[in-house]
């Protein structure tokens, strides 16, 4: 299995309010963060608008982070506008009968992106937090707002919708 | 029984797991990032749902722009007139006065404080486009002919149109009757 490389932690000292420790802290996790959003949303401009305003409320929320883990909680802040833009954005697709737009289209591995996109974004998040950032279950429901069982369920049942897409893929 | 340790495999196809996360971080790294941060001495969001209600703004700001300008051209394109005395509201509302001959209205007229009435008389025939009729301006009402409803006219006067026209027909309620 690959090795898992966990994000480094903040210095309680750094939690202030000072723009320079911010953007020393935050900045390098803010391209994989537009990057995260953008499997998560499916859609680039969507992600560098929730991107933009997370990095902007974790600013404003400084003062108040506890210095563990500076990336884990810039996507959970991140995570969290980006659900609820989808619920205001399915409501207002709703409402005009439209249909969610493609969005983003991947080339180079249109298999595994077409099966990503085939699950709902909450899971899609918790699945990409899991595997790709080694996040544990418990971890993730703290991120996401979620009992951990429901983590467990929705990995499992990622594993699986992969396992089934990809393999028929093949 | 074997015994299995980290997550179990499909026996056929072991290696989706084994290689889901390399595909999955190539996949993340292949996602485009247009833009950095934004500043953050900037109060403003910059998220395109600002951008769009920024956008929405301008779009109504113009819209409104458009449409002063519109009703002004149609303002400037409608022909000027002025406020009749007899409509409704208006000082000699209800007089009735096209049913009166000309010296009777300037009677009525004089009645009411309307001394310096301009008494415009419009005769001949109009038929002939116009070259067969006169109109004449003059400070004495004539013996007859149709009273149309008056207007008080940008000098201030009260204007009364006497129609003697051939053919003329009247106005107001008296339509249609004899000429006076």
């Amino acid at each position: 299995m690959a090795t898992v490389i966990r994000p480094r932690s903040l210095p309680r000292s750094a939690s202030k309010v000072d723009p320079v420790a911010f953007e020393a802290a935050v900045r390098p996790h803010y391209d994989n963060l537009v990057r995260r959003l953008v499997l998560v949303l499916g859609d680039p401009d969507d992600a560098q608008d929730i991107a933009q305003d997370a990095y902007l409320k974790a600013y404003r929320s400084w003062s108040r982070f506890d210095g563990s883990d500076v990336r884990a909680w810039l996507y959970t802040i991140a995570l969290r506008l980006a659900f609820n833009q989808l619920r205001g954005r399915r409501r207002w697709l709703a409402a005009l009968h439209r249909v969610e737009p493609r969005g983003w289209a991947d080339p180079s591995d249109p298999d595994l992106w077409a099966a990503l996109r085939r699950l709902d974004p909450r899971t899609r998040s918790a699945l990409l937090l899991n595997v790709v950032d080694g996040y544990t279950q418990r971890e993730i429901a703290v991120m996401l707002s979620v009992p951990e069982g429901t983590v467990a369920s929705w990995l499992s049942r990622c594993r699986a919708s992969l396992r089934e897409d990809l393999g028929r893929d093949r | 029984m074997q015994q299995h340790e980290g997550p179990i495999m499909d026996p056929i196809r072991p290696s989706i797991d084994s290689d889901l996360r390399t595909r999955m971080v190539a996949l993340e790294a292949h996602a485009p990032v247009n833009e950095g941060p934004p500043p953050l001495t900037r109060a403003a969001r910059r998220g395109r749902l600002v951008r769009s209600a920024s956008m929405v703004t301008v779009l109504v700001v113009a819209m409104a722009a458009t449409a002063m300008a519109g009703a002004a051209v149609v303002v400037t394109n409608l022909a000027h007139g002025y406020e009749g005395v007899e409509n409704p509201g208006q000082p000699l509302a209800g007089a009735n006065m096209e049913c009166m001959t000309p010296p009777q209205a300037a009677a009525f007229l004089a009645g009411r404080g309307y001394t310096g009435v301009v008494w415009q008389v419009e005769s001949g025939d109009p038929s002939a486009n116009g070259k067969g009729t006169t109109s004449v301006l003059q400070s004495t009402p004539p013996a007859h002919g149709f009273v149309v409803p008056g207007a008080i006219l940008g000098d201030g006067h009260l204007h009364m149109v006497i129609d003697q026209q051939s053919g003329a027909r009247g106005a107001g309620d008296c339509l249609g009757q004899s000429m006076p």
